[in-house]
């Protein structure tokens, strides 16, 4: 099997005229928590969608465990099943209770049956805490909760990798401690993970490795370490300025736990 | 002496004394409202899903039917499918499917379908299912396409998520828009009385003939319709208020 879970070659994406994704590549180990980061239009979204081929690239190769995602014969519907993925806004199904959002797929794609695929849904939400809220919709939900029952169906599916797209930046701020602490304990139980966030305390508890993406190509890649002693090109130095000058570093945030 | 029965009065007893042909035109004025709904229903939802999900050629065909259908007069689309098989030459076979009971020493006489009946039925079914569709259309778009990315990144084909996902919720968000539809099709029903169905309309025109009372006929066929469609809006308030989904 190949050594990683996770292996993108050389992404090109454009829409139109519009060139997004020009020749990205990285590559993710068992475990590992890549966190992708850049300012807004660098192409940090298309790139996850490009990797679970919700939104295929022109060029390049995409390897989930060894299989070519981009070649021929491939059951997409069935790697996608192995990719979890985390949204922005949620994109929870609004006509279902929490644990029907998450026993949908368990049921339709993986056909267990209603009573292994709600035991399994229960666990996902024990995970992130919220079994007491198995039986409310999402619109009963606060926009905390909301997210981690998205990381909890995402969860359940048991993904070889989960891809988070932004997964706090929709919340309000005293909301954005909850998710990540969810996300702070699955890295550390070993979840794979491609998180594309800005919150730095999170990549520099977690991150194996951060990659810094601007107008479609890695402009710097390196540890967490590495980006907050001595960053290289000038690009990263001033984003990284910015968002410290915004957020703080979040520290605080981190260490007070829940 | 005895006293007089006002005029209006009398003329409304008039009327009435023609119930049974009252009757039998509602009920199959009903039977095409049913027919048609359901046709419109089911072929709107698959042109809906065509035109908003289907590939660059399908969108066209279901774009182009839909066009077709709501740019031109649902009569001249009637009379277009009755008169289509004469003009081609084609048989009309002279077959029918018909009630006769009695109730209260009235005979019922009522073709439920033949030639005629099923030229209606199938005018009024792909015309309200261009409507349809539009309505459809927009409810799928109030639902948005979030919730059907989620749905393939679990694994679901596109197929899946539509009918798991996306349908259950914009089936409920279309009611109020879509009961305009319920409430204008019983009316236009009456266009087959052009084609000679025997329904409501054309009843009502027989009873006239018959008694001259022109006004007071078709101010009770107006009502009869009024109290109908608004059945059907309170019905479907009421269905559209169960249906909710919670929080929202």
């Amino acid at each position: 099997m190949d050594e990683y879970v996770l292996r993108v070659n050389d992404i090109w994406k454009s829409y139109d005229d519009l060139e997004v994704l020009k020749g990205v590549s990285f590559e993710l180990k068992r475990q590992e928590v890549k966190v992708i980061f850049g300012p807004s239009g660098s192409g940090k979204s298309t790139l996850l969608r490009c990797i679970n081929l919700l939104d295929p690239p022109q060029k390049g190769e995409i390897y989930l465990s060894g299989l070519n995602l981009m070649g021929e014969h491939v059951d997409l519907n069935e790697a996608r099943s192995k990719i979890g993925m985390v949204f922005q806004h949620f994109n929870l199904f609004t006509h279902l209770k929490a644990i029907d959002n998450i026993s949908i797929a368990l049921r339709r794609v993986k056909k267990l049956t209603k009573e292994e695929a709600n035991r399994k849904a229960l666990e996902a939400l024990e995970r992130v805490k919220l079994a007491k809220w198995a039986d409310h919709y999402p619109a009963q939900l606060s926009g905390g909760q909301q997210q981690r029952v998205g990381i909890a169906r995402a969860l359940a599916m048991d993904p070889e990798v989960i891809l988070f797209d932004e997964p706090t930046s929709a919340l309000d701020p005293e909301l954005i401690g909850e998710v990540l602490q969810v996300m702070l304990d699955l890295a550390k139980s070993g979840t794979t993970m491609v998180v594309v966030t800005h919150e730095l305390g999170f990549a520099r508890a977690v991150a194996s490795e951060m990659i810094f993406l601007g107008e479609g190509i890695v402009i710097e890649r390196g540890t967490p370490d590495h980006f907050f002693t001595s960053p290289k090109s000038e690009r990263v130095q001033q984003f990284l300025k910015q968002l410290t000058i915004l957020y703080g570093t979040h520290e605080k945030l981190l260490e007070q736990g829940d | 002496m005895f006293y007089q029965i006002p005029e209006p009065i009398e003329d409304i007893l008039l009327v009435f004394s023609y119930w049974d042909h009252i009757l039998s035109g509602f009920i199959l004025t009903m039977w095409l409202y049913a027919w048609a709904i359901l046709i419109g229903f089911i072929l709107g939802l698959i042109l809906s899903i065509l035109r908003q999900y289907g590939g660059k050629i399908l969108k066209i065909i279901s774009t182009s039917y839909i066009e077709l259908m709501r740019g031109t007069p649902l009569l001249a689309q009637l009379l277009f499918l009755y008169y289509l098989p004469t003009s081609l030459n084609l048989p009309t076979p002279d077959w029918a499917v018909v009630s006769n009971f009695s109730l209260f020493d009235k005979n019922f006489n009522i073709i439920f379908l033949n030639h005629r009946t099923m030229v209606g039925i199938i005018a009024l079914g792909l015309n309200s299912a261009a409507y349809q569709a539009e309505y459809f259309r927009g409810s799928f778009m109030s639902v948005g396409t979030g919730q059907l990315l989620a749905a393939q990144s679990l694994g679901m084909s596109k197929f899946e998520g539509i009918r798991h996902i996306i349908l259950p919720q914009a089936l409920r968000r279309v009611i109020p828009s879509w009961s305009n539809e319920a409430a204008y099709l019983p009316k236009y029903t009456i266009v087959v009385y052009f084609i000679s169905v025997q329904e409501l309309f054309a009843e009502a025109h027989y009873i006239v003939a018959f008694t001259y009372l022109s006004l007071t006929t078709y101010i009770i066929i107006a009502i009869i319709f009024l109290v109908l469609i608004s059945t059907i809006s309170k019905g479907l308030d009421v269905l559209y208020n169960r249906l909710k989904i919670p929080g929202l």
